[in-house]
């Protein structure tokens, strides 16, 4: 076996359980996908452009960042009103002290308040804040969110149990190449006085897309 | 005229948000890595627009592609686009990883 493919049939290694969710059978692509994949991965390892260990390290961190980063980002903002000022103004500046680097793109952190709900969609393809929430959901990818998200975001927000009051106004953040969005919800009420960490339970990757809100209290027993 | 990837305003069916959601594979992961590195500061041999570009020249076909094998696609487009290797290493190597696979030798 060489050191070019050592890795690309440990299977047990790509599955987990999140929440609950059943352990994930791991199908392998077509076999032209699976022939063209080993063949790029080959190439650009003979020719010097990364190395098998590269790869290794990149997936690493691709399964390093989840939406917990985020939660933890968002409940700071919360908690810490110069961090968020911060934040809101300069995020690649604010990013820096969870070790995030959005480069080569921008991020814009968007505020929900009373007033406004916003949520993010990127109609042409899934360009999402990979660095601070990690892979978008399927959902986020596929052509029924991409397609609607834009011309009916109330009924959209209703599919996904979100129900906004006609009065507060719907902003759609539609994403692109090189400007991602995240979504700061709104501090739940009865929170007063709780840690960072006890806050961020209660910031789910939906609500950093804005297709829900944050947790009510109640519902980590706060 | 709209690209095949052009969907915003669109009708379509109703989101299920407990349906599509989907753990990310070994080998999605591993697609996911190679482009992260052929896109970072130190390479810099693709970009995020580069990328969208090749997978919206596949037109109609851009629809029947897996996501991870649209990216597969658009990676490998643009190695060859710049030089990186050239086609006929392209198909040498295929073949050679197809011999591979098909002797069983790969797991």
């Amino acid at each position: 076996m060489s050191e070019t493919h050592d890795h690309s049939n440990e299977h047990d290694h790509a599955t987990h359980t999140h929440d609950g969710k059943p352990i994930q059978e791991d199908p392998l692509p077509s076999l032209e996908a699976q022939i063209l994949e080993a063949s790029v991965r080959e190439l650009l390892i003979e020719k010097g452009v990364i190395s098998a260990d590269d790869v290794r390290r990149a997936i690493d961190q691709v399964e390093s960042r989840t939406p917990a980063l985020g939660a933890k980002i968002v409940a700071r903002a919360w908690d810490d009103s110069e961090f968020k000022a911060l934040l809101m103004s300069d995020s690649d500046e604010a990013l820096m002290a969870f070790g995030v680097d959005m480069r080569p793109t921008e991020l814009c952190v968007v505020e929900n308040t009373d007033e406004v709900h916003n949520m993010v969609v990127c109609t042409l393809c899934s360009c999402y804040p990979r660095p601070v929430l990690g892979v978008p959901p399927a959902w986020y990818k596929r052509r029924d969110y991409r397609s609607r998200a834009v011309r009916e975001p109330r009924a959209v927000l209703q599919e996904f149990g979100t129900q906004i009051p006609d009065q507060k106004q719907v902003r759609v953040h539609d994403s692109n190449a090189d400007l991602r969005y995240l979504v700061l919800p709104q501090r739940p009420a009865g929170t007063e006085g709780w840690d960072q960490e006890k806050l961020a339970r209660l910031v789910t990757r939906d609500s950093m897309i804005g297709v829900s809100d944050a947790l009510a209290a109640s519902d980590i027993g706060g | 005229m709209r690209g095949p990837q052009d969907y915003g305003g669109m009708p379509a069916g109703p989101v299920d948000p407990v349906k599509h959601e989907h753990v990310p594979t070994h080998w999605e992961k591993t697609v996911d890595a190679m482009m992260m590195l052929l896109f970072d500061q130190r390479r810099r041999l693709a970009r995020v627009d580069e990328s969208r570009r090749m997978q919206e020249a596949l037109g109609e076909d851009y629809h029947k592609y897996p996501y991870y094998e649209r990216w597969l696609q658009a990676i490998s487009w643009l190695m060859l686009e710049k030089g990186v290797y050239t086609q006929e290493e392209l198909e040498a190597k295929k073949a050679e990883v197809k011999a591979r696979l098909e002797s069983g030798n790969e797991s």
